[in-house]
């Protein structure tokens, strides 16, 4: 642990565990919606995406190490975040027969 | 060649720097994350195609099941506070605290599998199996089984591990580098479970 770990109370880590019990509560109330599946799904994932980054950067103390390593793993979940957005492309490709089937 | 071998003159031989300047088990442990992401991606991605390709989708989840899950939330996120306090007792050389936390850990991880398996006793109550249920496609069962499945024993291993590192840990055996990495993984679970309590529960409440 360094001097800086030492002396930085808990008081920024509590803030981060209220914000990542609070995104779920948005979460319930974006579900009881009258809005679109596609709305409801894209608001669902933004406010998902938030609570793993504060959970990743802060408790899993991501935002604390070395530059070169945080790029490697940002690198890396590009990636998968790519494989994602490949799988659901092809899905509805699946559903409605777009865009890529005549 | 033993590594005594490879010692030159009473000098240990020049290693290689660690890559990215950091121990090399919580490395391993990242890399071990990353392929792991991948699983759940692809998991949760499999289980979105489904979802989206299938117009009899059922959304079975009523306040009853939405109250259980965000508890058992609640139990996951705190659980996470708590290993990182733990883990920070421990890099502190704090003993006994980061035992402590690590154990509160443990206990909460404990609760939540207990929530998790009375959830799935409730859902197989109602009549679903991997391979049928009682109101649309067939594939709800297993598409729910597998992705609370994958998570619910990741956080089996995680207990495990905390059970094996923390109960090391306070007798010497283990180091505050080892309470690290395990918190590391403890961390994932609950970065997973942002993603699953959305996509699997939360879309498909009953209308």
């Amino acid at each position: 642990m360094n001097a800086a770990e030492k002396q930085s109370g808990v008081g920024k880590y509590l803030v981060v565990y209220l914000c990542m019990l609070v995104i779920p509560a948005l979460e319930v109330v974006v579900a009881y919606q009258h809005i679109g599946g596609s709305q409801m799904l894209l608001g669902m994932l933004s406010l998902a995406i938030i609570g793993a980054l504060l959970g990743v950067l802060f408790f899993m103390q991501l935002a604390t190490e070395k530059p070169r390593f945080v790029l490697f793993v940002a690198v890396f979940t590009l990636f998968v975040l790519a494989t994602i957005n490949y799988g659901w492309t092809d899905s509805f490709r699946l559903l409605v027969g777009a865009p890529f089937a005549k | 060649m033993s590594h005594a071998d490879l010692a030159v003159g009473g000098h240990t031989p020049a290693m290689e720097p660690s890559p990215f300047a950091i121990p090399a088990k919580k490395l391993a442990m990242w890399l071990f994350i990353i392929a792991d992401t991948m699983t759940f991606a692809a998991c949760l991605v499999a289980y979105g195609f489904l979802r989206n390709a299938t117009p009899d989708w059922p959304r079975p989840f009523h306040s009853s099941t939405v109250i259980s899950v965000m508890v058992m939330t609640f139990i996951l996120v705190s659980s996470s506070l708590t290993m990182f306090l733990g883990v920070r007792a421990a890099r502190a050389g704090d003993r006994p605290a980061a035992s402590r936390w690590t154990f509160i850990t443990l206990g909460a991880g404990i609760i939540f599998v207990l929530l998790h398996i009375r959830d799935w006793g409730s859902m197989i109550g109602e009549g679903v199996t991997l391979l049928k249920n009682p109101w649309g496609t067939t594939l709800f069962g297993a598409a729910y089984f597998s992705v609370t499945g994958i998570e619910l024993l990741h956080v089996i291993g995680g207990v495990t591990a905390l059970i094996i590192v923390g109960l090391g840990y306070r007798s010497g055996r283990y180091s505050s580098d080892d309470i690290e990495n395990c918190g590391l993984f403890w961390q994932f679970i609950n970065v997973v479970w942002m993603f699953v309590l959305p996509l699997v529960y939360l879309l498909n409440i009953a209308g």
